[in-house]
């Protein structure tokens, strides 16, 4: 695809050898492609004037070749203009594009990324109120019985979950199984199996959309980073943003430059510190580490059981009670939530690791943190016996998840109201105290809300069967801590001066998330194969379950496609699947390791081209300094000239006449690769 | 567009809309910011295409550009004469191969031309001395900048001349992961 490069003068300092005269445009310097009379005159890097002759060339040639070559091209113009406006205009209906830009402006990359990712849930819960309601949703209201009236309700319904709300859309007892009055497959299509369809069809959309970002963000940052190792590099020629405006923003840039360099640059020094460690200084090191990463243990453990108790603090009492026992759980989990990071935070302080390292360890004790409480309080919450013995168990499920939703959204509010704007208040009232000094403002610590988000945005998947609403109060949810959050990095925070690139890709982003979505698949899994669903309410009553559903609807179909259907569900068929993936496997894995070994001969042969190309402009320069010197001269002092010079580099391995002068020899001879005659170098 | 516009002519509007990643209404808007620039040098009719080129004083002031540690350099990469002096023609390519839509390999060509301080098609240390000075406004020490450079010519360096081509600096490049994402400016 690219260019050839032009031969030996366009490489560099030919130096006396070219006229560098005025200034020119790259025409000669770089691979011009205006050979291919496909590629765009746009992407050319020529200026205006030569573009533009370009263009009345290629309109020429377009004259010249027929009226329906002409017409295939032009169509295909237009097709690409039209294609090129149709992006234009999908990128511009985003929202928040201008907002986005602005905080990228002033707080950085990092936090952009944070917000980037909260818009990305937002269009995900957006599919799944879309899949849901008209999947889901429509059936039911439409043809099914149910007497949900709102009426006259305490707001304590709203929080207790009691009353109207138990009878509401918005948990899984209201989609009771209602026949379809839809002619064609009324048989195949009812309520039970639309719902369960929606929501298989929703978990499946999030893995790919999920796993899809994780790999072209795994692909772009990090395998090429990591392999390639290019730092420095990065940080001096795209380290600065040119869309800096504002000079508040250009200095903050011009200061978090700064700092990622010195990071970087004391990293090195780090490992020059690790590698001069004495065989004491380590065993000290790991016996410290030990019990600091017991200590973590520890308080993890201690975090579970407290949740567990908790819930079981709240299950044992009677139902009618008040709302603190009632949400004890999510007030457990958030506040194990809330401290216990900022302690792993600073027990990775004493551990002696590379900064990054520290924030790495950090990130991953977090996250272990808050899937595993999720995990732990599930799975307590599934051997209540209140939850067991209960009339309408997914119900009661439903109720637990939602509970946890509505609670994170309000912890988020409080956050904001209660303990960054007070702070910032404080800070900037009394700057003299100096605990509030070394307090300081708030700053948007990204790894932890970004955890927030893929905590609740879990939270949501795993109540998705039990709550089919509770997509609509995500996406809701969502909204508000947008804009909750835009206020507080507007009106509370200050730009962090040290950024960890690492942890704020969005590559780790998805991952956890992926992460999270395997867990909801192993719970509903769980739930789906151990517990039977309630015989008087939801989709499955009347002693259906969702293997029932699936049966009779395979049963319709024609023979054959049963028989398919079968095979492809076996043993067999698992089997096989394994096999060719692990063909595919090994071939991918061995081109691999071929192409990487390609790689470092090419590199090698670049190297030695190079220098071979070094060494022989300095001898076609030396040669044709001696040739302008001895011409000059006159012919007759050749010879002295010749014997008296040392050849002090390769002996020619032919001699030639002494009359004649060297650069002639060298030219006739056709190949630069023997200079004869002695030089001097 | 309502009203006819009479700074173009319909045929210069096409070649400028094929010959970069503009629109009509976006040329329009460029031109009108190129005058304002300087009102009483830069004419409202372009018909006739006139001669006519801002010195770069008045371009590197431009609010685009200000906070730009580069800004000098950039527009002496897309000026004829390499001082700095743009004409209409050169303004509008340089905001297209600065914009959003420009692709990789383009930008890739003029941010080489932009960091080679001295022009001899290569990127030496002391180019790298002064991008790296002008990007920390001289705040590092001399053995941190020196430090930098030298791993930044190793890092990227493929046929070890101790210096960058453009070779070594496409290849680099183009792994950059954020090299489009800083490598542009909204106008």
């Amino acid at each position: 695809m690219r260019g050839p490069y032009r031969g030996l003068q366009d490489e560099g300092p030919y130096r006396g050898q070219q006229d560098e005269g005025p200034y020119r445009r790259q025409q000669d310097h770089f691979p011009v492609r205006d050979r291919d009379p496909n590629l765009p005159l746009r992407n050319l890097p020529l200026s205006m004037q030569e573009k533009r002759k370009t263009r009345d060339r290629r309109q020429q040639q377009r004259l010249s070749i027929g009226c329906w070559e002409s017409w295939w091209q032009s169509q295909r113009i237009a097709r690409r203009r039209l294609r090129e406006q149709v992006v234009r205009t999908m990128c511009g209906l985003q929202p928040w594009r201008k907002a986005l830009h602005t905080i990228e402006g002033k707080f950085g990359v990092g936090v952009k990324a944070y917000f980037t990712f909260l818009r990305f849930l937002l269009y995900l819960n957006l599919i799944h109120c879309l899949v849901i309601s008209g999947l889901a949703l429509t059936p039911v209201l439409l043809y099914g019985k149910h007497n949900f009236t709102p009426g006259k309700t305490p707001a304590s319904d709203l929080f207790l979950l009691t009353g109207f709300m138990d009878r509401s859309p918005v948990f899984y007892g209201f989609y009771s199984p209602v026949p379809l009055k839809v002619s064609c497959l009324r048989c195949c299509l009812s309520s039970p199996l639309l719902f369960l369809l929606a929501i298989a069809s929703l978990l499946t959309l999030s893995i790919i959309m999920v796993v899809r970002r994780t790999v072209i963000g795994y692909k772009h940052t990090w395998m090429l980073g990591r392999r390639y190792n290019h730092h420095f590099s990065y940080k001096v020629f795209c380290g600065w943003d040119f869309c800096t405006q504002v000079p508040e923003s250009a200095v903050l840039q011009h200061s978090l430059i700064r700092n990622d360099i010195k990071l970087v640059l004391e990293e090195e020094r780090f490992h020059q510190h690790v590698s001069q460690r004495t065989f004491r200084q380590w065993v000290q090191l790991y016996f410290l580490r030990g019990v600091l990463n017991f200590l973590v243990i520890v308080l993890l453990s201690a975090s579970f059981y407290l949740i567990y108790f908790a819930n079981l603090f709240s299950q044992r009492k009677k139902p009618k009670l008040s709302l603190l026992v009632e949400y004890l759980p999510p007030i457990t989990i958030t506040m194990v939530n809330f401290l216990l990071p900022h302690l792993f935070r600073r027990i990775s302080g004493f551990e002696d690791y590379s900064l990054t390292v520290q924030v790495n360890i950090t990130l991953v004790r977090s996250i272990i943190l808050k899937l595993a409480c999720l995990a732990i309080f599930l799975y307590s919450l599934l051997h209540q016996p209140r939850i067991r013995s209960a009339q309408c168990w997914e119900n009661q499920f439903g109720k637990e998840m939602y509970k946890l939703v509505v609670f994170d959204f309000l912890v988020c509010c409080l956050n904001a109201v209660l303990v960054e704007w007070p702070r910032k208040l404080l800070v900037e009232r009394y700057p003299s105290s100096s605990f509030l000094r070394a307090l300081g403002k708030p700053t948007f610590l990204v790894p932890f809300n970004v955890l927030d988000l893929v905590y609740s945005q879990t939270v949501t998947w795993v109540g998705l069967f039990y709550c089919p609403m509770l997509a609509h109060i995500s996406l809701l949810k969502l909204l508000f801590v947008f804009y909750i959050k835009k206020f507080v990095l507007f009106r509370c925070c200050e730009p962090a001066q040290k950024m960890f690139r690492g942890s704020q890709s969005s590559v780790w982003f998805h991952f956890t998330l992926l992460l999270g979505l395997l867990l909801t698949v192993v719970v509903l899994g769980i739930n789906a194969n151990t517990y039977p669903p309630s015989s008087d309410c939801g989709p499955f009553a009347d002693n259906r379950t969702l293997f029932n559903i699936t049966e009779n609807c395979v049963r319709i179909l024609p023979d054959f496609a049963q028989k398919a259907l079968r095979f492809f569900i076996s043993e067999a068929f698992a089997l096989l699947l394994i096999f060719v993936e692990i063909v595919f496997l090994t071939s991918f894995v061995s081109q691999g390791r071929a192409n990487r070994r390609a790689i470092e001969g090419l590199k090698d042969i670049l190297v030695m081209c190079s220098a071979d190309k070094r060494f022989l402009v300095k001898k076609h320069s030396a040669c044709l300094r001696t040739l302008k010197t001895s011409l000059s001269e006159g012919n007759g002092e050749d010879a002295r000239r010749m014997e008296a010079v040392d050849p002090s580099e390769i002996q020619p391995p032919f001699t030639r006449s002494t009359s004649a002068p060297c650069g002639d020899v060298a030219f006739q001879q056709g190949g630069v690769a023997f200079l004869t005659g002695a030089k001097p170098l | 567009m309502g009203n006819k516009q009479t700074i173009f002519t319909d045929e210069q509007l096409d070649a400028y809309q094929d010959c970069t990643f503009f629109t009509r209404k976006e040329i329009l808007r460029l031109h009108g910011r190129y005058h304002e620039l300087a009102p009483h040098l830069v004419p409202m009719d372009y018909t006739h295409d006139p001669d006519v080129k801002l010195p770069s004083a008045l371009i590197v002031n431009m609010p685009e550009l200000k906070e730009n540690p580069f800004r000098s350099r950039i527009v002496e990469s897309f000026s004829e004469d390499g001082e700095g002096n743009l004409s209409f023609n050169d303004f509008v390519d340089m905001f297209s191969v600065l914009s959003e839509m420009a692709p990789r390999e383009l930008k890739a060509i003029y941010a080489f031309k932009i960091y080679d301080f001295n022009t001899d098609n290569f990127i030496c240390k002391e180019d790298l001395e002064k991008t790296l000075n002008k990007l920390t406004r001289e705040e590092l020490t001399p053995e941190e900048v020196n430090l930098v450079c030298e791993k930044a010519i190793e890092e990227a360096d493929l046929d070890g001349d101790s210096k960058l081509s453009f070779a070594d600096f496409e290849n680099m490049i183009s792994r950059a992961p954020d090299f489009l994402s800083t490598f542009h400016i909204r106008i």
